[in-house]
């Protein structure tokens, strides 16, 4: 094993003494104590590499059990009331009208990244965009951004942009470093840009409805993909030798064809988001019925593609049941263990520690967004807003922030998570498909431009939240 | 004993296809009830109908999606380390996490199913439609990744003895590099067609 495994298991071992020292020199113990032990655990448990949602479900089920037997002596184990706890937080999950959309979502992204449609979609961009500088680099990221925003998938878009567009690229003479930037950072897009799954996750445990969400976001995933293309752009126009002109072949190719290859290839899924999402945000449908017509045009879709094979179709609905039971059992794993910390007391420590600490909301929000960035180095986005939501909102709710709001910021936020170094999953995606002389290092390089316009993205969204909230406010007129 | 894991593996695996088809019926009954209602004529079932396929379809699908690793843990560090000693680990936090949290929710699942088949539940919203089936399933899905759970600890053992995963059933995978490359049509890696 190399020095860095080493490291990072000693240092695991330390935040475990650490925490269990602090915690045994506390002199009074009360049950809320358990629950900062269990929240403080939870995080070195969870690097530990156990499925998760287990990981939660048996935190949780010690914990609350041992602290209901402490302060209900006498009482039979069976009648312990951490066992109803259990099964009602998986009983609420099974009954969220919010939550049924995410298998709906999931299904329609499998679907459309079934059908094939995503080298069609960036040749005629590539072709319609000629005349721009760095023209190809400008497709990845129009391409990643409308093909992730349908399905979701971030290793999916990536390693397809990695098999059809880094060779592109680095055939015309681009600048490796540039191209695996504009492919990584594309591909992840999806993330934020709804309707993605991460803001229904959102909605579901902040108690946000799924529409405003999406309205909010709409206008910040636009403008992190503008500010993405005018980087390209500009890199291109200082250094034209970083993104050279398209084959003078391409550059012949007439319009009335480009016009037609658009029409056959961008036109039906652009149509396909626009209905999915305008319906949503007109609120002319719920997320979960918006998610349905989704799904079932992205069936037909495929169809008139004649790209839907019953083995591609059965793979998709066996990927879908995956995808959704790990979501799922990952709520049923954080409602588990979020009730044992509410039921120890944790969360009333935590609130009066904050408020004890007098800071000014700004100041919140700078430390709060801080730590879900840490965060985000070691732990899936996943995790992080079903563990860490819960304990952030009645917090949020104190110092006057609106949820809506935060949770655009986190989005936004857990976008620079999957362009940090050295846990990128998109990077590692996109190494697994690149040429053997494009290194880690390179990729990793190529990203860190990407992350400083993600960053600069949060602070101008900070400066004028209603980039985020002037849609949502235009709702339900 | 290769015998009753590949047994158990196929239980899990075949409870989690069937059920996964309940996604297309969810697409299917969403669709038709948003049509039925922008006729004016709105369906009174299709709402309860929807959450119910819904959970049947993620909690059976628990076993299946743990019998193919698919619940996201941290890797971090853990997918840097050597076979025996994620073996290890797994071994111990399955003993320490994993059976008391799922032998939990199976047992209170139990209670719980039970109460509601007694009264024979109705949902809330519409009192026609029954719902303790679904509760049922809560046990059930408890039991089956259990099941699965005492088959991973066999893997974990095995991998101790032998110092290598033994192997998973074949599966579609998210990211098959191999069949991506086949279907955008790539022929050798790193060049387009």
């Amino acid at each position: 094993m190399s020095k860095g495994i080493w490291i990072g298991i000693v240092s695991l071992a330390l935040v475990i003494v650490l925490v269990f020292g602090v915690f045994l020199s506390a002199g009074e113990i009360t049950s809320g104590h358990y629950g900062l032990l269990m929240l403080a655990l939870i995080v070195a448990a969870i690097m530990l590499g156990f499925p998760t949602a287990f990981t939660l479900m048996g935190l949780g089920m010690i914990f609350g059990f041992i602290a209901y037997q402490m302060s209900n002596p006498g009482e039979p184990w069976r009648d312990n009331q951490i066992f109803a706890l259990i099964v009602q937080r998986t009983f609420g999950v099974v009954n969220n009208d919010v939550l049924i959309s995410v298998p709906l979502f999931i299904f329609m992204g499998y679907i459309i990244e079934r059908a094939n449609l995503i080298d069609k979609l960036f040749r005629s961009i590539q072709l319609a965009m000629k005349n721009t500088p760095a023209a190809l680099a400008v497709a990845t990221i129009i391409t990643c951004a409308i093909f992730a925003t349908a399905t979701g998938i971030v290793g999916a878009t990536v390693t397809l942009m990695g098999l059809l567009a880094l060779p592109a690229m680095l055939r015309a003479g681009y600048d490796v470093k540039l191209s695996a930037g504009s492919i990584t950072a594309g591909g992840c897009l999806g993330i934020l840009i709804p309707p993605s799954v991460m803001l229904i996750l959102y909605g579901a445990t902040a108690g946000v409805s799924v529409p405003k969400l999406y309205a909010g976001a709409f206008f910040p995933g636009l403008l992190l993909t503008v500010l993405y293309i005018i980087y390209v752009m500009a890199r291109a126009i200082i250094n034209p030798s970083l993104a050279p002109k398209l084959s003078s072949e391409d550059l012949k190719v007439p319009w009335s064809e480009i016009l037609v290859m658009l029409g056959k290839s961008f036109l039906p899924l652009a149509l396909l988001i626009a209905f999915v999402l305008g319906s949503i945000i007109a609120a002319w449908a719920t997320a979960t019925e918006a998610a349905a017509i989704g799904a079932a045009g992205g069936i037909i879709l495929a169809l008139a593609y004649r790209q839907l094979t019953w083995e591609r179709f059965k793979e998709a609905v066996f990927l879908t049941a995956r995808a959704s039971a790990m979501v799922c059992w990952l709520l049923i794993g954080s409602g588990v263990f979020s009730a044992a910390f509410a039921l120890l007391g944790g969360q009333g420590l935590i609130e009066n520690w904050v408020k004890s600490m007098d800071i000014t909301p700004t100041q919140f929000m700078l430390l709060s967004q801080t730590i879900i960035f840490l965060l985000g180095w070691p732990l899936e986005w996943t995790e992080i807003i079903v563990i860490f939501m819960p304990i952030f909102l009645p917090l949020i709710t104190h110092f006057q922030i609106d949820p809506l709001f935060f949770g655009i910021m986190v989005a936004l936020n857990l976008q620079t998570a999957f362009l940090s170094p050295p846990v990128a999953m998109a990077a590692f995606y996109l190494k697994g498909v690149a040429p053997p002389h494009v290194t880690l290092n390179q990729i990793f390089a190529g990203m860190m431009p990407f992350m400083v316009i993600q960053v600069f993205a949060m602070f101008l969204l900070y400066m004028w939240p209603d980039i985020a909230l002037w849609l949502p406010a235009r709702q339900y007129k | 004993m290769q015998r009753y894991l590949l047994l158990i593996d196929r239980i899990s695996t075949w409870v989690g296809k069937t059920f996964a088809w309940a996604i297309l019926v969810l697409t299917l009954v969403v669709t038709y009830d948003v049509v039925m209602r922008k006729l004016g004529s709105p369906t009174v079932w299709a709402f309860d109908v929807a959450w119910m396929l819904y959970g049947a379809l993620f909690l059976m699908a628990g076993a299946y999606t743990l019998s193919r690793n698919g619940h996201v843990r941290g890797d971090v560090l853990y997918g840097f380390f050597p076979p025996r000693l994620q073996a290890g680990l797994d071994l111990v936090l399955y003993f320490l996490f994993f059976i008391p949290g799922i032998l939990a929710l199976a047992y209170a699942g139990i209670g719980y199913a039970e109460t509601s088949w007694g009264l024979k539940e109705t949902s809330y919203n519409s009192p026609d439609i029954i719902i303790y089936p679904v509760k049922a399933l809560i046990p059930i899905a408890g039991a089956l990744v259990f099941l699965q759970g005492i088959d991973e600890i066999v893997r974990c053992v095995m991998c101790l003895l032998t110092g290598a995963w033994p192997a998973r059933a074949h599966d579609v995978e998210e990211v098959d590099i191999e069949e991506l490359k086949e279907m955008i049509g790539v022929k050798e890696s790193g060049a387009a067609k």
